[in-house]
């Protein structure tokens, strides 16, 4: 049993490196992260070009059925369609671009293909630096926005409400703070673990089925493909509702009952 | 008194233990779904798209015990 589990080794928790551009190495899931940037970028692209009042295109039918459904969805999680509209774009590429980061692990020839003994695609959402990064824009877009609306005193005093002279502000203040680090922790690692777990549970079941891999990961590809929406959907929620949070002024975010619940994952 | 603990039972007490609170995390969600969809039926819809948000939330955690096992090699 032993013997079977240490003959497989999942693929490593960082990044390869397959070569470098001048001083800046290019690792295999960047590589895959620019291919999925592009295929991105160009299903828009032809949506866009294709686009009609009386839309003649299927693709950029079904790309407008899309977005008009995600911006429903963010209107009502803004309660404000100007608001909405304003953070929109963000949010429509952040769910596609994950989406298809997500599901392009699962296609075949992912980490077979190898190049010096490196696979050389790896999906970009199985990378801590990439979901990191992605994190660190969600959050610097809340943080810039709350400063522009509310102002600079306005966003002080969302972390430390109430008197100054009770020491239960600064103490409030402080886990205030704490939590807003946390968040990009969890936002991180949420979606890293998630997809990086369900492609080593894959390589697990595959090698512990022996010749019958093929049909006992059928289920668990199901269940990725699921997660991987799941994961997408989560990433764009929690970053417009982290924007709904720190954009209202308060008083009126208490009528949000289901984004304070998730503000508080 | 130190024996060698078998690498196979600490990874089957990882996977045991992790599985337990998002299990129950997600079995409260669920009941919590089904209520309310019995209390009101029309909003099916709504209810069960913040249900898969809640599950996406909590079966992170699980996904964090995956990760841990599958990363360290013993």
């Amino acid at each position: 049993m032993i013997g079977i589990l240490a003959a497989f080794t999942a693929e490593p928790l960082a990044p390869e490196k397959l070569f470098s551009l001048g001083p800046v190495p290019v690792t295999n899931s960047m590589l895959l992260g620019i291919v999925s940037l592009l295929l991105v970028c160009l299903l828009f692209g032809l949506a866009a070009k294709a686009s009609r009042v009386w839309p003649t295109s299927r693709l950029a039918f079904y790309v407008e059925s899309l977005i008009d459904a995600v911006f429903g969805m963010m209107a009502e999680t803004f309660g404000d369609e100007k608001k909405a509209r304003k953070h929109f774009p963000l949010l429509i590429s952040l769910l596609l671009f994950i989406l298809v980061g997500n599901l392009s692990g699962l296609l075949p020839g992912i980490q077979t293909i190898k190049y010096h003994d490196v696979s050389l695609f790896r999906s970009w959402t199985t990378d801590l630096n990439s979901t990191l990064a992605m994190a660190v824009l969600s959050l610097a877009t809340v943080h810039f926005y709350a400063v522009k609306d509310v102002g600079l005193r306005g966003y002080v005093r969302h972390f430390f409400s109430g008197s100054l002279r009770n020491p239960m502000t600064w103490f409030i203040g402080l886990n205030e703070i704490f939590s807003e680090i946390l968040r990009l922790v969890t936002l991180s690692l949420r979606l890293f673990g998630v997809i990086y777990g369900g492609e080593a549970l894959l390589f697990a079941i595959a090698a512990l089925a022996g010749n019958f891999g093929w049909v006992a990961t059928l289920p668990v590809i199901f269940l990725e493909i699921f997660v991987s929406l799941i994961q997408a959907y989560l990433f764009m929620m929690l970053t417009a509702s982290y924007i709904v949070m720190s954009t209202s002024h308060g008083g009126e975010s208490s009528s949000h009952a289901p984004q304070a619940a998730m503000g508080a994952a | 008194m130190a024996t060698q603990l078998d690498p196979s039972l600490i990874k089957g007490l990882t996977i045991g233990l992790g599985a337990i609170g998002p299990a129950i995390g997600v079995g409260i969600i669920g009941s919590s779904v089904v209520s309310s969809v019995g209390r009101n039926p029309e909003i099916q819809g709504k209810i069960m798209t913040m249900a898969l948000i809640m599950v996406g939330l909590v079966d992170a955690y699980f996904a964090f015990v995956l990760l841990i096992l599958f990363t360290t090699h013993s």
